[in-house]
């Protein structure tokens, strides 16, 4: 497979890191300094590195996704792509020509009508007269402006700007389309518009490069794609392993997060000191995979011998509620004495959770299953980092990792009633 | 299909840069339009600025220069003088506050989209032109009842605009690109233009510059020779000196490849600085 973008040793450095604009002031004095001391050439590059060395790929009439946090180097690599950016180092290949799908507002002038600005727009980002001629309709049906197409711009509502940007934007016929965020600032329907626009390029064998939060648009479009971390790769290849990578990068900053705000405050009588995870063989680990074995193990000292103590552990996903309660008061397991260094384990044999972050929340009530030795509070968190194996619908990694977080055996039939079938 | 291969901290050459400007030539044809819309729908009195403009300066001039300070403009009536002077010189100072200043007012296109980056200055000269277009239409109409006159010289009007053209757009150019970098200029732009004027023959024949110096100040200033071509087609009914004109022609060239040498340094950029 040939590939229609190639990046090579790529680094893009800002010269940024100096505040405010440059002033011929300091320029003046820095370029004085320097004739000064010409040994001082070696100037120390400064400003900060926005893509470190990126290499990557992109096979021709592929749908490719570029994901990860905010300042990540995304935006920084599509501006190299389409030309509006120049790379400090490296070398940028592209067979065919790029259109873009950003966010165009500005290329809207207020004082212009809609038909005037889609006439000069268009021409600007590339489009000949021609392909305006032949596709005004479409743009002015696209954007919905057909009423208002003949007045100032600055008489329409933000929506309708953003639109008729989109519109203009989004009728070019580049070999190879850049999709920027685009979809987060439409409305419903016009987000499905613009998906519908982006598998029909697709399909007719245009090179697509995507970039989004939208994991679950990401995963259902795009079968590759990569993770940018800081000006790097951090992982590259099948979607659905890069998405996940990604989530669980998420998943890991929160998980500290977490762990950051267990306070271990004790109680008059007990102290729980550490909360761990383990595996089935016994092995400490701070991820899982659904259906896997989980023990979680509570480190608990008590400063007084305690009779007859209810153990309480809530597994929560951040919202309100348990999703799980194991508690000694439901199961009747009891403890006659607590005194000392202990460890109460709870084994869950097959977690039923679905990846993310998850809570660990305890309580202990004394004997009579009344009064509290020990009040609710966050003791610990862990996270599942694989879902369940098998799933391999078009949004398994988006919807596992961000709709329902309980997971259980299912399966589908889908007969068709006999009386209801059309006679034919 | 057409590869396209950018090296990272390597730049066009000038020649290569030309050729874009050449492949992006509907991209500055469409700025021009841009900026002839919206100049002339933004202003309430629309086109007939173009008139009001040069008008208000011949008044000024003919009380202050005519009037007050009685400047010699020979056989020729001051008015006639001073107007096939003004005419043009609102043009190229038009062309050069205007150039300099679209890569601000777009700034934000160009970090949306790609395209040759001397396209909004090339558009904005362009759109000038259409400025001086009605300000031909006035010494034609209004001009013969100020005492210019009509005659087969005025051939020379577009190569001499041509060299103008060039002249304005070398300068937009360079100031252009330094404002992107030094928000200063847009204070130094104004100052400049003003002085300039007073440095070219505008109010004043070329022949007060002293006989010993005019061949420096040619050079230094080409507007010099070129208004002076202006003045004598419409107030003379004579041909423009050719020697002077060469002579202005070639400093203009000078001006304005240092003008876009300096552009296409500073150019990569611009993205990252608007």
């Amino acid at each position: 497979m040939t590939w229609a973008v190639r990046f090579e040793d790529i680094c893009k450095r800002y010269r940024g890191g100096r505040r405010g604009y440059p002033s011929i002031r300091s320029d003046l004095t820095r370029l004085g300094r320097r004739l000064l001391s010409p040994l001082q050439r070696g100037d120390k590059p400064f400003g900060y590195l926005a893509l470190d060395h990126v290499s990557f790929e992109v096979p021709q009439g592929q749908a490719f996704a570029i994901i990860g946090p905010n300042g990540a180097g995304k935006t920084t690599a599509l501006k190299m792509l389409t030309r509006i950016s120049h790379p400090t180092s490296g070398r940028l290949r592209v067979r065919g020509r790029v259109g873009a799908l950003i966010e165009v507002g500005s290329g809207v002038h207020p004082e212009l009508t809609g038909r005037e600005n889609i006439w000069l727009y268009g021409r600007i980002i590339g489009m000949s007269r021609q392909e305006i001629a032949r596709r005004f309709d479409d743009i002015v049906d696209f954007a919905e402006l057909r009423e208002s197409i003949d007045m100032p711009v600055k008489m329409y509502s933000s929506g309708m700007q953003l639109r008729l940007g989109f519109a203009v934007a989004s009728h070019i016929d580049p070999d190879i389309f850049v999709v920027d965020e685009a979809l987060a600032v439409g409305d419903a329907g016009f987000q499905v518009k613009c998906i519908e626009r982006m598998t029909r390029l697709v399909s007719e064998g245009r090179t697509l490069i995507f970039v989004s939060h939208n994991l679950s648009a990401v995963e259902t479009i795009c079968p590759r794609g990569l993770f940018l971390l800081d000006g790097r790769i951090e992982a590259m290849g099948e979607a659905r392993d890069v998405l996940r990578h990604y989530l669980d990068w998420v998943d890991t900053r929160q998980q500290a997060r977490i762990e950051h705000q267990v306070q271990n405050r004790p109680s008059k009588f007990l102290t729980i000191e550490r909360v761990s995870f383990h595996d089935a063989r016994g092995q400490e680990r701070a991820a899982f995979r659904t259906g896997e074995t989980v023990e979680i193990r509570l480190k608990v000292s008590a400063q007084t011998p305690v009779r007859r103590p209810y153990f309480e552990i809530g597994i929560s996903d951040g919202r309100p509620g348990n999703l799980i309660l194991c508690s000694m008061l439901a199961d009747g397991h009891v403890v006659d004495v607590l005194e000392g260094q202990n460890t109460v384990t709870c084994r869950i044999p097959q977690l039923p959770l679905l990846p993310r972050v998850y809570q660990i929340w305890c309580s202990v009530r004394s004997h009579l299953a009344y009064g509290e030795l020990f009040d609710w509070q966050l003791v610990g968190a862990f996270r599942v980092a694989d879902g369940p194996a098998g799933l391999n619908g078009p949004g398994a990694i988006a919807h596992t990792g961000t709709e329902a977080p309980i997971h259980t055996d299912y399966d589908w039939r889908v007969t068709t009633d006999a009386d209801a079938r059309v006679p034919s | 299909m057409i590869e396209l291969v950018v090296e990272g901290g390597h730049q066009f050459g000038l020649v290569q840069g030309l050729r874009e400007i050449w492949a992006f030539r509907e991209v500055a044809w469409a700025f021009a339009e841009r900026y002839v819309r919206l100049k002339y729908k933004q202003a309430g009195l629309g086109i007939a600025w173009a008139i009001i403009q040069p008008l208000s300066f011949l008044l000024i001039f003919v009380i202050l220069f005519g009037r007050l300070a009685h400047i010699s403009s020979g056989n020729t009536p001051y008015q006639a003088f001073a107007l096939s002077a003004l005419v043009p010189w609102t043009f190229l100072q038009t062309a050069v506050s205007m150039g300099s200043g679209a890569l601000l007012m777009d700034g934000g296109l160009m970090r949306k989209v790609y395209f040759a980056r001397e396209c909004p200055v090339i558009g904005a000269v362009l759109a000038t032109g259409l400025d001086f277009v009605i300000g031909l239409g006035l010494l034609l109409i209004l001009g013969p009842f100020l005492g210019t006159r009509i005659s087969w010289a005025m051939v020379y009007v577009l190569p001499l605009w041509i060299v103008m053209a060039v002249l304005g757009l070398g300068l937009a150019l360079g100031f252009g690109a330094l404002s992107v970098y030094y928000r200063d200029f847009r204070f130094v732009m104004p100052l400049f233009i003003q002085l300039w004027m007073f440095g070219s023959p505008v109010a004043y024949p070329l022949t007060t510059v002293p006989d010993k110096y005019r061949a420096l100040y040619l050079i230094a200033n080409p507007a010099a020779g070129i208004l002076d071509g202006f003045r004598r087609i419409f107030a003379l009914g004579q041909t423009p000196d050719l020697g002077l004109l060469a002579v202005s022609a070639s400093a203009t060239l000078v001006i304005a490849w240092a003008g876009y040498v300096l552009f296409r340094r500073m150019e990569p950029g611009f993205a990252d600085s608007v």
